[in-house]
């Protein structure tokens, strides 16, 4: 076990840059999520951190050592796959073994070690399977195995669980942060689904084009996202954005969002500045409130439990940098289950100015 | 689901004509040994001869030097292979997994050397290895075939690491391979099935040479591989069919068993499991 220093590390391939300057430290036993779309650097980041990829400057310390420069197996980590890369001319015994076996252990240790680890992930009835014998989950199971048998100073996992189907998923989320909570290994989990970093990080590190957008723990992340990106990316639906401007009418500040005047307390402003104000789905609730208005649903949406009611707000642009195709229904508002809602009748909404995130239109940090 | 009676008749249709195709000449050659002269030149041509001439296998075994040429082709064939596969394997892999400045030209280009007849090459090759003084020796077939066989096998096998997850060799370097180390552990053994259906191929293009033996190696009869023995079979005046072919079916029968013995590295599929 050991703390993860990441100073100024960053890549590029060529005029490329695949990762800006990125610098973290890793607590002794945290579990850290690098999360963010396709292409923002964080699997490379996960590499440069293994040693499988060079980085093209910045400095990595694991423990008390400088390893920017060591082979992948000198750095003492151990690696879980998103396709597992399970040896296929091995048994799942030599396979959980291998490791140990380059490291020159005894026969005997290598046996109680990788017994003891099969029994940790019940896989133990399988040692002496060759993986394509195994199911998905066997699979992702031995490949954790291997990784824990090694009792290395920290896991690198690259999104370990996107091959299994989203049952399996649920579970083996739950089984690895028991996992950790039982070993304590620091832990560097890289995935592109916003739920797992949420479930299962200590800190979650959100990523974007190469570039971190904020370091923080997920409630920090969700009640506080530090621009327009963060905003948009944590929450699911995604938190409904609209451009509006940020003006001052007689002395009280305040934004005009859908079709009411909404006050905002506590702000000076000088003159009116453009801004995207935000407001997540759960907080817009059904009926007369702070700041009531009404809306003809586009769609509804049902969920048993609760219903997502789509509308449109022509007068203010839409900008929600979520999901693509969740944006082009509208705007949404996540409410209990209230019954009976029908499509282009009039609905009365409300939400509490309170629950409002500002930022600023052009720069899209937080206000 | 049960196929439709059509469908069934049209699929055995389709493999035993194929099958036919394929095995006609191998029966003929068989028919044409087992034949007599007399029978051989008849007309309409008799399909099994009325007395079969079971014999001629051990006349044509010892009168002829049969094993001597069947040695000197499997030394040639084997060295080729031991040769191209140590280049092409080295080659392949990289061509797979390094990014090297102007790799894909590289890999065309050593592509386009396979598209040069083997004729072409003829003339320098005599002229080389005139030069070096090694004309009759069977090092010129090991050198000549792997100028053949290692452009081949070297896309062949690229195209079959092309297909190994990368990862693979990632995590044995985590485990803490070499990447040297991860090739020899993780990726050749891997590899078993396209390995063994390349170097197939490339003692098959060694065993089945004629041109190259023939100019490289015509003046040193103790070094003859069994299909330049043979052609000098053919008389002046007469040519014994039946004794050549009797000759073909042992210069066959390796080839025949070589494939029995690696059919079941040849079937693939020994990746599957590693992922997903």
């Amino acid at each position: 076990m050991a703390r993860i220093v990441i100073e100024n590390v960053h890549k590029s391939y060529g005029d490329v840059v695949a990762l800006k300057p990125f610098s973290l430290s890793i607590s002794d036993g945290e579990f850290v999520v690098l999360v963010g779309p396709s292409g923002c650097g964080k699997s490379t980041m996960l590499k440069i951190l293994a040693g499988l990829e060079p980085a093209s400057g910045g400095r990595i310390i694991l423990g008390d050592s400088d390893v920017t420069d060591l082979a992948p197996g000198d750095r003492d980590v151990a690696m879980v796959f998103q396709n597992y890369a399970l040896y296929p001319h091995l048994t799942v015994r030599q396979n959980i073994g291998f490791g140990l076996k380059m490291r020159g252990m005894s026969r005997s240790e290598i046996d109680r070690r990788v017994e003891e680890a099969g029994r940790t992930l019940g896989v133990a009835h399988l040692l002496n399977r060759k993986p394509r014998a195994l199911s998905g989950g066997q699979r992702q199971r031995v490949a954790l195995g291997r990784a824990i048998v090694r009792e290395p100073r920290a896991f690198l996992m690259d999104e370990p669980l996107s091959n299994l189907d989203a049952k399996l998923r649920v579970h083996m989320r739950a089984e690895i942060s028991a996992l950790h909570n039982r070993i304590g290994v620091t832990t560097v989990y890289v995935t592109h689904d916003q739920i797992e970093a949420m479930t299962m990080a200590d800190r979650v590190v959100l990523m974007r084009e190469g570039e971190i957008q904020q370091i923080a723990d997920p409630d920090t992340l969700f009640q506080r996202p530090d621009n327009l990106f963060v905003a948009g990316f944590i929450g699911s639906p995604g938190m409904n954005l609209v451009s509006t401007s940020l003006d001052s009418v007689g002395g009280r500040a305040g934004v005009e969002m859908f079709g009411s005047r909404v006050p905002i307390d506590g702000r000076e402003i000088d003159s009116p500045r453009p801004i995207v104000a935000g407001i997540r789905p759960e907080h817009i609730n059904l009926g007369e409130g702070p700041v009531s208005f009404t809306v003809r649903p586009s769609l509804i949406e049902s969920l048993g439990s609760e219903k997502y009611i789509y509308f449109q707000d022509d007068a203010h642009q839409v900008t929600r940098s979520g999901d693509e195709e969740e944006s082009s229904k509208g705007l949404i508002a996540r409410v209990p289950n209230p019954g009976l809602l029908r499509e282009g009748e009039e609905v009365t909404l409300s939400f509490d100015p309170a629950n409002l995130y500002l930022f600023d239109a052009r720069s899209e940090r937080a206000l | 689901m049960r196929r439709s009676p059509l469908k069934s008749a049209l699929l055995y249709g389709s493999v035993i004509g194929s099958l036919a195709v394929i095995l006609f000449p191998v029966y003929w050659l068989f028919v044409t040994a087992l034949s007599t002269t007399f029978e051989l030149s008849g007309l309409p041509p008799s399909f099994w001869p009325e007395n079969p001439q079971w014999w001629i296998f051990g006349k044509v075994w010892s009168e002829r030097p049969i094993p001597r040429w069947l040695t000197n082709s499997a030394i040639a064939a084997i060295g080729s292979v031991v040769l191209s596969m140590f280049v092409s394997v080295l080659a392949g892999y990289a061509l797979s997994r390094f990014r090297v400045r102007g790799g894909h030209s590289l890999g065309l280009f050593i592509l386009t050397a396979k598209m040069l007849p083997a004729t072409l090459l003829v003339i320098p090759l005599f002229a080389l290895f005139s030069r070096l003084g090694m004309l009759g020796s069977l090092w010129t077939l090991i050198f000549a075939h792997s100028t053949l066989i290692i452009p081949f096998t070297t896309w062949m096998l690229k195209g079959y690491f092309d297909t190994i997850p990368r990862e693979l060799e990632q995590a044995a370097m985590v485990d803490g391979c070499s990447p040297l180390g991860a090739m020899l552990r993780v990726i050749l053994p891997v590899s078993a099935p396209g390995l063994a259906a390349t170097a197939l191929y490339a003692f098959v293009l060694s065993w089945a040479d004629y041109a190259y033996a023939r100019t490289f190696l015509v003046n040193a009869q103790s070094n003859w591989t069994a299909n330049l023995g043979i052609a000098t079979m053919r008389g002046e005046y007469t040519t014994d069919w039946n004794e050549i072919s009797a000759a073909a079916v042992f210069v066959a029968i390796p080839i025949i068993l070589i494939y029995l013995f690696l059919e079941r590295y040849l079937v693939g599929g020994l990746t599957a499991g590693s992922e997903k």
